[in-house]
C-alpha cells in the first residue's frame, strides 16, 4: 500500500519531471487513438463491405480462344460459324456439378429461353428486313441468281412468292423475313429469364429493376411469371392475368403463366435510341419452369448464365483448377469480381496502411523517446533508489513503485489524450480517406487521358457495378479503448525497463558511497 | 546473550589479489543495553563492516547471527526494516519528502504494526530534540545536525533492536555531537537498545561501553 501512496507522492513532489513525460504520453495517446480509431473502423468497414459482397465467379466465353482458329473470307463464315456451333453450351448439369464445391458458398443461375406470343404484342420498334430470292428460268436451261445460301438453326418461315414471265424467261422471287443467326441466338419475341434463386436476381438486389406491382415470384417451378411494365402497359396486362406463350420452333406448343408481378428496369434511362427499353421483353420466372420447357420442347434454345459464390479470395484458383478437372471446356474461362471489390476498398485501405504504419512509427519513436526520458530520470533518482534500498525496501517493490507512478501518469495522460483523440479522429479520418479517393481520381484521370478523353470522361466497367466506400466515420469504441490502454502498458513496461535494469543492477551502498 | 554476533569474519574484494583482506577473522559480539563503537582509521574497512552488519553486504568468510540465525539465510530486507536501524554520516534521508514523511516512510516499510503513525513520528522527533515546526521542513531545510536527529529518528521509528550509526557526528560541531551521542546513550540505557557506532572519533569512544578497534585484528 505504501507503494501505492509513494508513487503518488512522487508524482506530486516532482512536477517539472513528470510533466514532460505526462506531455510525451499524451502525444502518443492522442496520436494512437486517432490512428487506432481509423485503423479499426476502415477494418470494420472492409469487413463489413467484403461480408456484403461476396467474391462472384462467372463462366464466360473466350472468344479470343476462338477467334484464333477463325479463318478470313465470305467462303469461311460459314465454317467459323459452324466452329462456333461445335463448342459445345454448358448444360444445367454442368452447372449443378461445378457448384458441387467446398470452396463455393453457393451459386445461382440465370436460365434463358425465348418464347413467341399469338396474343402478346413485342415491345419494339424496330422492322423486320425482307431477304428477296430470284429464281430466273429460261426455257432451255435452268439457273439460280442471288437469293439466300445462308442460314441458321430451325427452318424460315414461308415467304411471299411472285413468278414473272418474260419471253422464255421466268422469275420467281420469294420474300421471306428471315435473318443469319448463330445458334445460340434466342429467336423468340420474349425472352424468358429463369431465375434459380433471388440471389441471382441482381438487378433486383441492386436495385436497377424493382417490382412495381404485384410481388416477385415465389415459386421457381411454378408457371408463374414477373413482366415489363412496358409490356404489361402495351397488352394491358394487370396482375393475376395470364399470358400464352408458344414455342418459337413448335407453334403447337404453348404455355400459360400467371403474373404475379410487374417491374421496371431503371438501367440505360439515358438510352435515346430505342423506343422500349431493352428489358421490355424480359419475362422472369423460375429457372425450374425453363427446365420443363425444354424437357417439353428439346429444340428450345437456352442460355446459362451461372455465378458462383467464392469463399474467401484464396479459393479462386483452386475452385478454378476444380472445374477445369470436372471437364469445363477449354474455351470458357472463369471471371470474378475481386479486381473491383478491391478497388472498392483500395482508398481505405491505403488510410488504414498509412494509419497503421504511423501508430507503429509512433509508437517506436515515442518508447525510445520514454525510454531514454526514464533512463536520465533513472540516473537522478539513483540516490533515492539507494536510500530506499536501505531502508529495506524489496527490489521487487521499489521497481513496483516506479512502474506505478509512470502508469499513473500515463493512465492520466490516455484518458485526456483519448478524450481529444475522439474529437480528432472523424475529421482526421475523412481527410486522409477524401485525400486518397482525390488521388486515385486523379491516377484515373490520367488514364482517361490517354485514351484521348477529357478528365472523367472514360468510365470504368470497374466502378460502376460496385459501390466505393467514400466516408470513414472513426470512432473511438471499447476496443480502441482496450487497444490503447493495452498500449499505455506495455509503453509503461518498455519505458520502465531503465528503471527495472538498474534497480536491478544498483548496490545500495555504492550509490551513496558515489553521493558522500 | 548478544544479540548479534560475528564469527571468523573477513572480507575481500572480488577484484583484489587472493589473500588480500580488508579485514579478516573478527569475532565480535553485540548485546542489548551496551553502546559500542568500531573503530578505525580511515580504509580499515570500518563501513565495511558495518554494510556487512547491515546486511548491505555479505561477508566472504565467517558468519554473522542475529539471534542465532544466520544473516546470510534471512531476507535482508525485511531484517533492515524491522530488525536494524541504520543512522549514516551522510543522513540518507528523501530530500523530496518533509522530516516527518521520511519518518512516516520508514514505518510504512516496516512490517512492524505501528497505530497512529503521525503521532508517533512527532514523539520521535521530539525524543531527539526537535520540534513539530520542523516536522513539516523539507529536508534541505534542516541543518546537518538537525538532518542527523532526523536520520536517528527514523532509524527507531520501527523500534528496531540495533541501531547502527555511521560516523554519526562526523559532520557535527562539537555541541551538536555531544546531543547526539546524548541521545544514543539515553537509547541504550533507557530502552535497552544495542548501539553500535562507527567512528574514528575518541570523544565517542569515550562515551561508549565496548570499543572494537580494527586496528588490532
Amino acid at each position: 500500500m505504501y507503494i501505492l501512496k509513494n508513487s503518488v507522492i512522487s508524482i506530486i513532489r516532482n512536477k517539472g519531471r513528470n510533466i514532460l513525460i505526462g506531455i510525451i504520453i499524451l502525444v502518443i495517446a492522442c496520436a494512437s487513438t486517432v490512428t487506432l480509431a481509423i485503423r479499426n473502423t476502415a477494418n470494420r468497414l472492409v469487413k463489413n463491405y467484403q461480408e456484403s459482397h461476396d467474391i462472384i465467379a462467372t463462366i464466360s466465353f473466350e472468344r479470343k480462344q476462338l477467334s484464333e482458329k477463325f479463318k478470313g473470307g465470305e467462303e469461311a463464315k460459314k465454317e467459323n460459324i459452324e466452329a462456333f456451333n461445335n463448342i459445345e453450351a454448358l448444360k444445367i448439369e454442368d452447372i449443378k456439378n461445378y457448384g458441387d464445391s467446398k470452396y463455393l458458398k453457393g451459386y445461382y443461375y440465370i436460365y434463358t429461353t425465348s418464347l413467341n406470343s399469338d396474343t402478346l404484342t413485342k415491345a419494339t420498334d424496330s422492322y423486320e428486313y425482307e431477304v428477296e430470292d430470284k429464281q430466273t428460268t429460261t426455257s432451255s436451261s435452268s439457273k439460280t441468281t442471288g437469293g439466300n445460301s445462308g442460314r441458321g438453326r430451325g427452318p424460315g418461315p414461308e415467304g411471299e412468292r411472285h413468278t414473272i414471265t418474260n419471253n422464255n424467261t421466268t422469275t420467281i422471287i420469294t420474300r421471306t423475313k428471315e435473318t443469319f443467326q448463330s445458334s445460340r441466338n434466342l429467336t423468340g419475341d420474349f425472352e424468358i429469364n429463369g431465375y434459380s434463386s433471388y440471389d441471382a436476381m441482381t438487378n433486383f438486389v441492386n436495385g436497377t429493376c424493382k417490382v412495381i406491382q404485384g410481388e416477385m415470384i415465389t415459386d421457381f417451378n411454378a408457371y408463374e411469371c414477373v413482366i415489363n411494365s412496358e409490356l404489361a402497359t402495351l397488352n394491358e396486362i394487370s396482375i393475376g392475368d395470364k399470358i400464352t406463350l408458344k414455342s418459337s420452333s413448335d407453334v403447337n406448343k404453348t404455355y400459360e403463366f400467371t403474373v404475379t408481378g410487374i417491374y421496371t428496369d431503371n438501367s440505360n434511362t439515358d438510352d435515346s435510341q430505342n423506343m422500349y427499353s431493352q428489358s421490355a421483353n424480359k419475362i422472369i420466372t423460375g429457372s425450374g419452369v425453363i427446365d420443363a420447357l425444354v424437357e417439353q420442347d428439346s429444340t428450345l434454345v437456352t442460355n446459362i448464365t451461372p455465378s458462383f459464390i467464392i469463399n474467401s479470395e484464396e479459393a479462386i484458383e483452386k475452385f478454378t483448377e476444380e472445374i477445369k478437372q470436372k471437364g469445363l471446356n477449354e474455351y470458357y474461362t472463369i471471371n470474378t469480381n475481386l479486381e473491383e471489390l478491391q478497388n472498392a476498398t483500395k482508398s481505405i485501405e491505403n488510410v488504414k496502411t498509412f494509419a497503421t504504419m504511423f501508430l507503429s512509427i509512433t509508437l517506436i519513436i515515442s518508447s525510445i523517446v520514454l525510454f531514454i526520458v526514464n533512463v536520465i530520470n533513472i540516473r537522478e533518482r539513483k540516490y533515492e533508489i539507494g536510500v530506499f534500498r536501505t531502508i529495506g525496501v524489496s527490489k521487487f517493490k521499489l521497481t513496483m513503485q516506479f512502474i506505478l507512478e509512470l502508469l499513473f501518469i500515463t493512465i492520466i495522460m490516455l484518458i485526456m489524450g483519448t478524450a481529444v483523440g475522439s474529437f480528432l479522429a472523424k475529421p482526421i479520418g475523412n481527410t486522409l480517406l477524401q485525400n486518397e479517393i482525390e488521388a486515385t481520381q486523379v491516377e484515373e484521370n490520367k488514364i482517361s487521358d490517354n485514351f484521348g478523353k477529357g478528365p472523367m470522361n472514360m468510365q470504368f466497367e470497374t466502378n460502376v457495378k460496385i459501390q466505393s466506400i467514400n466516408t470513414i466515420d472513426a470512432v473511438v469504441d471499447f476496443i480502441v479503448i482496450i487497444q490503447l490502454f493495452a498500449i499505455g502498458v506495455l509503453l509503461t513496461l518498455m519505458s520502465s525497463l531503465a528503471s527495472m535494469i538498474s534497480i536491478q543492477r544498483f548496490t545500495p551502498l555504492t550509490i551513496l558511497k558515489e553521493r558522500t | 546473550m548478544g544479540i548479534l554476533k560475528l564469527e571468523n569474519v573477513g572480507y575481500r574484494y572480488k577484484d583484489a589479489p587472493k589473500d588480500t583482506y580488508v579485514f579478516k577473522n573478527i569475532n565480535y559480539e553485540f548485546e542489548e543495553g551496551k553502546m559500542y563503537a568500531i573503530k578505525g582509521k580511515s580504509g580499515s574497512g570500518k563501513t565495511t563492516l558495518l554494510s556487512l552488519i547491515t546486511g548491505l553486504e555479505k561477508c566472504t568468510e565467517g558468519k554473522i547471527l542475529y539471534n542465532e540465525k544466520e544473516l546470510r539465510k534471512m531476507n535482508l530486507d525485511r531484517y533492515r526494516n524491522t530488525d536494524i536501524g541504520i543512522v549514516f554520516q551522510s543522513y540518507n534521508l528523501l530530500p523530496s519528502l518533509t522530516a516527518l514523511e521520511n519518518i512516516e516512510l520508514s514505518m510504512n516499510i516496516s512490517k512492524v504494526k505501528i497505530k497512529n503513525k503521525k503521532q508517533k513520528a512527532l514523539e520521535l522527533m521530539k525524543r531527539v530534540g526537535l520540534s513539530e515546526e520542523h516536522s513539516k521542513r523539507k529536508i534541505l531545510k534542516l541543518s546537518g545536525g538537525e538532518q542527523q536527529r532526523i536520520a536517528i529518528a527514523r532509524s527507531l521509528s520501527y523500534n528496531p533492536k540495533i541501531i547502527i550509526a555511521d560516523e554519526p557526528t562526523g559532520n557535527l560541531d562539537k555541541d551538536t555531537e555531544n546531543e547526539i551521542l546524548k541521545i544514543f546513550k539515553y537509547l541504550s540505557k533507557q530502552e535497552k537498545k544495542c548501539i553500535i557506532i562507527v567512528t574514528h572519533s575518541q570523544n565517542v569512544c569515550n562515551e561508549v561501553d565496548i570499543i572494537y578497534d580494527l586496528e588490532n585484528i
